[in-house]
């Protein structure tokens, strides 16, 4: 009697299914070569982080964070974390982690970066990507993991896909934001010595709006590190999905180093990425 | 007010730089409706509330000589930065011609336009517009890497023009380390690297404290001495204006309503706006020596001997002259008593007997100047000219008068306009 009226029923999951098939068997090329370039990408830098000794990494991960935050005591914290990464015999793990974040930033930055210059120079361009951008980020993370699955199957592949969707709005934003507060009368000043539209960008908009833009990708890159877990239960190997089988497994020890590892790499990414975006703020402002 | 003088000699053969013709420039949507003859004849309060449109520029003309220090004075909100964006076409004009030596700029496309921002024109702004992420070398470099001058070319020519505003040592530093008037002049650094051929300058000074600023306003007339640009200065500060222009336009709700010399605009003005704005401002500031100087009865020449000259001071009935070269310069002033003290020791040559300390000024200098020379001396004050030849000679009183008469002459038309009110 108070059951909900047959009629009304819409078939949403139909329809999707049917756009779903429709973009496979028309589009499927596209996204195959999507997907082998994605994948050639990942699997160079895999390859390269894995190739690198753990000597030299974690050498080099002190130095870059001595240098970044200007404390010594950062460098050695930092790397005294990546021995216990590796003390855990998870670095092979970790560097696989590493390397899907590093792919999925880079192209994240390759699409977000101009995407937000765009956004910056088209108000109407704005108003349409904006709520989409809204929309993106306020989405539950693992619904990404749905067209993701589907378009390119188990695997990196689509974990990088999801991961680059999840992580890419916070670069475009502050680019945008970025370009959009540089001071109309330094504008109006390149202008009135003659600058070119793509003068007035390259010379003053970009490299002014850089402090944004480094705060921008500071948090895609965090974001992505949050997401690279998330896209393991879609069979991305690394750190996330030992904390995916400890928990099926109900193994509390060996989630809590994959986590504890985890939480390293976040802390190691975000503070060096933040002291690097703070550091063009300084220069900028004095 | 050399400069008046200067341009007024050049202007016959009129060589116009800027002409603006019945330009318009007017802020709003379907703009063609403040076009009807009804709203022409509105004021801009009055268009604005009934069609919404802010008429910022309201059909202005003047026309700019070359090597001419053109002010435009007005108040806040008047349209002068208006004019000055549209010469530059940094907004487009609603309607009317601007001629920059002759070519129409207004149907210029954006190539031509980008070439004479590149090439003809220059302009300082109210706030500075420095790029903050580069330093002073490379601010005032900007205008001529757009121009695509190699790197090497363009420090050489900006070190040399740092070097002229003063800001040697400092081309390393950002412009957020220097202050407001080191700032602005990296802004006037910045505009003179490019060598154009016009200075557009939008209230440089108004955000300078008043000493800085006047130094400031002393080395523009210095440099516009030295590189004799076209310069269109806006102003809101009417002694900035009198101080510096050879003419001024004054704005009022985007129209000119007088161009004139400073002198002109002080002693004459155009109506009662322009009189209420210059009643504040002294005569002292623009009336000059030539004004008020007068011929000296007698003069006492280098080849006369003393007892000629006493025979002079007594005809005369004077107890003091001026002392002249047989090529007119002057030499000095010879008093009575110093004569008769000659003519005791039996001296023979009226350079002797010469005033000491005595003080001097030019036709150009103003009154305000003259105050501290009439006070330090008992004497009239001789005027000379570049080549230090007698022109004529200054009464104390006479710049007494001269004060005592503008004051007059303000408060009665102060009661003009109130019999007008009536
Ligand atoms: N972009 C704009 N949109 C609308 N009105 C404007 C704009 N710029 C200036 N105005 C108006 O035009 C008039 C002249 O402004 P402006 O040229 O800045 O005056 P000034 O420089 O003399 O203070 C003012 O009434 C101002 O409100
Ligand atoms: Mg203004």
């Amino acid at each position: 009697m108070f059951e909900f009226p047959q009629f009304l029923t819409i078939p949403l999951a139909e329809w999707v299914d049917a756009g779903m098939s429709w973009i496979l068997t028309n589009l499927g090329t596209i996204f195959d070569a999507i997907g082998t370039s994605i994948l050639a990408l990942l699997l160079t830098i895999e390859r390269i982080f894995l190739w690198i000794p753990w000597i030299v990494t974690i050498l080099a991960v002190g130095i870059i964070a001595w240098r970044a935050l200007r404390q010594w005591w950062a460098g050695v914290l930092f790397a005294a974390m990546l021995v216990l990464i590796g003390s855990f015999g998870y670095w092979d793990l970790a560097m696989m982690t590493l390397a899907i974040i590093f792919a999925s930033v880079i192209i994240s930055l390759l699409i977000g970066i101009p995407t937000g210059i765009l956004m910056a120079r088209s108000n109407i361009f704005q108003s349409i990507l904006k709520p989409l951008l809204d929309a993106m980020q306020t989405m539950p993370s693992f619904v990404y993991l749905i067209p993701a699955l589907m378009l390119f199957g188990l695997g990196k592949v689509p974990a990088v896909f999801a991961t680059i969707i999840y992580a890419i709005p916070p670069v475009i934003r502050l680019t945008n934001i970025g370009i959009r507060q540089v001071p109309k009368s330094v504008i109006e000043a390149a202008q009135a010595f003659g600058s070119t539209p793509k003068q007035i960008l390259y010379e003053v908009q970009i490299p002014l709006a850089i402090p944004s833009i480094m705060v921008g990708i500071n948090q895609t890159t965090m974001m992505a590190l949050a997401m690279v877990v998330i896209a393991s239960m879609i069979g991305a190997k690394g750190l996330g999905m030992q904390v995916l089988l400890a928990i099926n497994r109900i193994e509390i020890g060996k989630g809590f180093e994959a986590g504890i590892c985890i939480v390293f790499l976040a802390i190691i990414i975000d503070r060096i990425t933040h002291a690097m975006a703070a550091r063009k703020e300084y220069s900028m402002s004095n | 007010m050399e400069n008046t003088a200067l341009t007024k000699g050049s202007s016959q053969r009129s060589q116009m730089c800027i002409q603006v013709e019945d330009l318009w420039k007017i802020f709003g949507e379907n703009v063609e409706r403040c076009f009807s003859p009804e709203m022409r004849a509105s004021s801009k309060a009055t268009i604005l509330e009934k069609t919404g449109c802010v008429v910022a520029i309201k059909e202005i003309s003047f026309e700019v000589q070359k090597g001419e220090f053109f002010v435009i004075m007005g108040l806040s909100g008047s349209g002068k930065s208006t004019l000055i964006r549209c010469i530059l076409r940094l907004i487009k004009t609603t309607a009317g011609r601007i001629l920059i030596n002759g070519d129409d700029i207004c149907s210029y496309n954006d190539q031509q336009l980008t070439h004479l921002r590149r090439n003809t024109t220059a302009m300082v702004f109210q706030q500075f517009g420095l790029f903050p992420h580069r330093n002073v070398l490379d601010n005032v470099a900007y205008g001529l890497k757009v121009q695509g001058v190699a790197e090497e070319e363009r420090y050489i020519k900006a070190r040399e023009v740092i070097d002229k505003v003063g800001l040697k040592g400092w081309e390393n530093y950002l412009p957020s380390t220097l202050s407001g008037g080191m700032q602005q002049r990296v802004g006037i650094a910045r505009a003179l690297a490019i060598e154009p051929e016009i200075l557009l300058l939008d209230e440089p000074f108004s955000g300078l404290d008043p000493l800085i600023r006047r130094q400031m306003q002393d080395e523009l007339i210095g440099l516009q001495e030295e590189v004799q640009k076209t310069i269109l200065f806006v102003t809101h500060d009417l002694d900035e204006a009198l101080k510096l222009g050879s003419r001024i336009a004054i704005m009022r709700d985007g129209e000119i309503i007088q161009v004139g010399t400073p002198e002109e605009v002080i002693t004459t003005p155009g109506n009662a706006y322009v009189r209420e704005f210059v009643q504040d401002a002294s005569p002292a500031k623009v009336v000059t020596a030539k004004n008020i100087m007068e011929q000296p009865k007698v003069l006492l020449y280098e080849w006369q001997g003393p007892k000629a000259a006493m025979h002079t001071f007594r005809t005369t009935m004077t107890n003091s002259i001026f002392l002249v070269s047989h090529t007119g310069i002057l030499l000095g002033l010879i008093t009575l008593e110093r004569l008769v003290k000659l003519i005791r020791n039996r001296g023979n040559s009226l350079k002797e007997a010469l005033e000491p300390d005595l003080p001097t000024c030019t036709a150009d200098t103003v009154i305000e100047e003259l105050f501290p020379l009439a006070v330090s001396t008992m004497h009239p004050i001789p005027v000379v000219d570049e080549a230090g030849r007698f022109m004529g000679e200054i009464y104390n009183s006479s710049i007494m008068i001269s004060m005592i008469q503008e004051k007059e002459t303000g408060e009665t038309e102060e009661s003009d306009k109130e019999e007008s009110h009536v």
